[in-house]
C-alpha cells in the first residue's frame, strides 16, 4: 500500500474536527488518486477531502480528476452536485454559478448545502443585502444551524448592525448553550453596541463558564483572560460614568469589588510566580492599563 | 436403555448430502437474494419541499427555547421578544404549509390515508418489504413440507430436555425418540432464525437478508410510526403557544446574580 497507516489516520482527524489544513491534507491524499480503490468506502470521503484540499490550494488539475472519479461513481448524488458547484465556484463567473445553484434549488427546495452556497457566493459578490434575506430564509426552515446564525451574526457585524448580530448570536447561544466561546462573543458584541451593563453580565457569565473546573487559587487561563479583561473594560467604564443599556440590564450593585477582583485576576495571569522565566508577553502595557485610572 | 436406543437408529449419508445441505444451502442463497432485491425495491427518501419541512421544524424552534428557559443563557429582553414572535406567529399559523387559514375557512378534515398519495407511498413500501419476507418463506416452507416431511435429518452432538421436543421435532409426532434428533421442518426453523449471524458476516452490519427481524413488523404497524403523516400541526402549534406561557413563568437569566456568584467564589463578600 502506498499509503501510510499514519497519513490516513491524519487525515481521519482532518475529516473529523473539520480542520481545514489544505496544504497538508493535499500532501497526504494526493497518493490516493490512484489507489483509493484499495480503502474501500473510505477512499471515497477522502477523494472528497482531497477535493476541497486541491481547490483550496489551486491545482484544478487534481480537483478535476477528483471529481471525475466521484462522479463516476455516484451520478446522482446531491453531495456531488455541491462539490461541482464548488469547482465552478473556482472558474466560472458568479452570475453562471448562481444560475447553477437556482437550478439545483428548484428540483429541490429544501436542499441546504446548495442554498448555503449560493448564500455564499452572494455575501462574496458583495450582494450583502441579498444574502441576508437568504440566510434569514434558511434559518426560519433549519433553525438549529449554528454555523448559520454564526454566519448571520457575522455579516451583521461587517455592516455595523450590532442589534441584529446581538440578536443572531442570542440564537448561537440558545443552540449551543454549553459553549463559553459564544457568550464570549455575544459579551463584545454587546460592548461593541454599547450595551455596557449587559456585556458586563455576559462577561460575566463567561468567567463563571470557562473558571468552573478550575481551582481557586490558580490564575486564569485561555478564554477566561479575556473574558476577565472584558469584565475589568466594562466594570471600570462603568464606574467612570453610568452608560444607558438598550436591554435594560441592571447595572450591580458591587461594581468596585468587581472591579478590584477583575483587577486581581488579570494581574495574576502576567505576574510571573516563577522569576526564573521569562515574563510573559506584553507584560508592562497590560499592568500600564490595568494600573491607569 | 436411552443411550441404545439412539445409537440404534442409523442415518443414511444421502438424507445428510440431499436434503440437509441443500435446505441450508437454499435458505441461505435466498436471504441473500432478499437482501439484493431489496436494495433493488428500495425507493429514494423523498425530500420535501421547503414549505413542508419548515412547518415539520417549527416546533423545535420553541421546543429549543423552552429547554433552558429556567436557566436561559439569554437576557430577558431577547427572551421575551422570541417567544412573543413565536406565539403569535404559532396563533397566527404563519408556519403552517400552506400559509395562515383565511377567515371562513372550513376546518380541515385529517386527509384519509388511501386517498393521500404520500401516505399512499409510505404503505406500499412496508407491504413491498412484508411481501419480499414472506413469499419466499412460504414457498420454502411448502418445499419442505412436501418433499422431506417427517424425515430426521441430524443429530445434535449434546443431550437435551423433554422440552425442547417441540422445538426440534415438529412433523414427527412419536413419544419416544431422544430428543437430539431433529426433525426437518425444525431443521428449517432453526435454520430460519440462526442465520442472522451468517448474513452479517458475508453481507455487512446493516443487511436486510435476516427475514425473522421483521416478522414482528407490520406493515401497517410502520405506517402508524412515519413522521409527519396526517398530522395536524395546528393544533400542535395551539399546544405549544400554551407551553411557550408556561416556560415564560419559569424563565430566569443566568446572568442573574452572577456577579454575586463570582465574588462569593473569590471570597470577595
Amino acid at each position: 500500500m502506498s499509503l501510510s497507516h499514519s497519513a490516513l489516520e491524519k487525515l481521519a482527524t482532518f475529516r473529523a474536527n473539520n480542520t481545514r489544513a489544505s496544504q497538508e491534507t493535499f500532501k497526504n491524499a494526493s497518493t490516493v488518486l490512484k489507489s483509493f480503490k484499495r480503502l474501500g468506502d473510505d477512499g471515497w470521503a477522502v477523494l472528497e477531502q482531497l477535493f476541497l484540499a486541491s481547490v483550496d490550494v489551486g491545482r484544478l488539475d487534481v480537483a478535476d480528476e477528483c471529481l471525475r472519479q466521484l462522479g463516476k461513481q455516484f451520478p446522482d448524488s446531491p453531495r456531488v452536485d455541491v462539490l461541482t458547484g464548488i469547482r465552478m465556484e473556482a472558474t466560472e463567473s458568479p452570475d453562471v454559478v448562481l444560475e447553477y445553484y437556482a437550478q439545483l434549488l428548484d428540483a429541490d427546495s429544501a436542499n441546504a448545502a446548495i442554498w448555503k452556497r449560493k448564500i455564499s457566493v452572494l455575501r462574496r459578490t458583495g450582494k450583502i443585502e441579498k444574502a441576508v434575506e437568504e440566510l434569514s430564509q434558511l434559518l426560519d426552515t433549519f433553525y438549529t444551524d449554528v454555523e448559520g446564525w454564526l454566519e448571520l451574526a457575522d455579516i451583521y457585524t461587517s455592516c455595523n448592525q450590532y442589534i441584529p448580530a446581538l440578536q443572531a448570536l442570542s440564537h448561537v447561544l440558545l443552540l449551543a448553550a454549553q459553549n463559553p466561546f459564544y457568550q464570549l462573543q455575544f459579551a463584545e458584541t454587546a460592548y461593541t453596541a454599547g450595551d455596557i451593563p449587559l456585556a458586563l453580565k455576559a462577561f460575566l457569565v463567561a468567567v463563571e463558564m470557562s473558571e468552573r473546573d478550575l481551582s481557586d487559587k490558580s490564575p486564569p487561563v485561555g478564554i477566561s483572560v479575556r473574558a476577565w479583561l472584558g469584565v475589568k473594560l466594562c466594570s471600570r467604564r462603568l464606574l467612570l460614568n453610568s452608560s444607558p443599556s438598550a436591554s435594560n440590564t441592571v447595572v450591580p450593585k458591587n461594581l468596585h469589588l468587581i472591579e478590584e477582583l477583575a483587577t486581581e485576576r488579570v494581574l495574576g495571569v502576567y505576574s510571573s510566580k516563577s522569576s526564573s522565566t521569562r515574563a510573559p508577553e506584553g507584560r508592562d502595557v497590560v499592568v500600564g492599563w490595568v494600573g491607569d485610572r | 436403555m436411552s443411550s441404545n436406543n439412539a445409537v440404534s437408529l442409523y442415518l443414511d449419508p444421502q438424507i445428510r448430502d440431499w436434503v440437509l445441505f441443500p435446505i441450508t444451502l437454499v435458505m441461505i442463497l435466498v436471504g441473500i437474494l432478499r437482501h439484493y432485491v431489496m436494495v433493488l425495491l428500495q425507493t429514494p427518501p423523498k425530500s420535501l419541499p421547503r414549505a413542508a419541512l419548515r412547518e415539520q421544524r417549527a416546533l423545535t424552534r420553541s421546543q429549543v427555547l423552552r429547554a433552558t428557559s429556567a436557566n436561559s443563557p439569554i437576557p430577558p429582553t431577547y427572551y421575551k421578544s422570541i417567544s412573543r414572535h413565536l406565539s403569535e406567529a404559532f396563533d397566527a399559523g404563519t408556519y403552517l404549509k400552506d400559509g395562515p387559514p383565511k377567515e371562513g375557512d372550513t376546518p380541515k378534515m385529517p386527509p384519509n390515508p388511501m386517498t393521500d398519495p404520500a401516505a399512499m407511498d409510505g404503505m406500499m413500501s412496508g407491504m413491498k418489504t412484508q411481501m419480499v419476507m414472506m413469499v419466499p418463506q412460504m414457498v420454502i416452507m411448502g418445499w419442505i413440507n412436501f418433499f422431506f416431511q417427517g424425515f430426521v435429518l441430524i443429530k445434535l452432538p449434546f443431550p437435551l430436555t423433554l422440552g425442547f421436543k417441540s422445538m426440534l421435532q415438529r412433523g414427527i409426532e412419536t413419544t419416544d425418540m431422544d430428543v437430539r434428533w431433529v426433525s426437518s421442518l425444525s431443521w428449517y426453523f432453526l435454520n430460519f432464525f440462526g442465520l442472522n449471524g451468517l448474513y452479517r458476516l458475508i453481507l455487512g452490519g446493516d443487511n436486510s437478508a435476516d427475514s425473522s427481524r421483521d416478522m414482528t413488523a407490520s406493515p401497517f404497524g410502520a405506517q402508524a410510526q412515519a413522521p409527519g403523516q396526517a398530522q395536524d400541526y395546528s393544533k400542535l402549534f395551539k399546544a405549544e403557544k400554551d407551553n411557550l406561557e408556561f416556560s415564560e413563568g419559569i424563565y430566569s437569566w443566568v446572568g442573574e446574580g452572577v456577579e454575586d456568584r463570582i465574588l462569593r467564589r473569590y471570597g470577595k463578600i
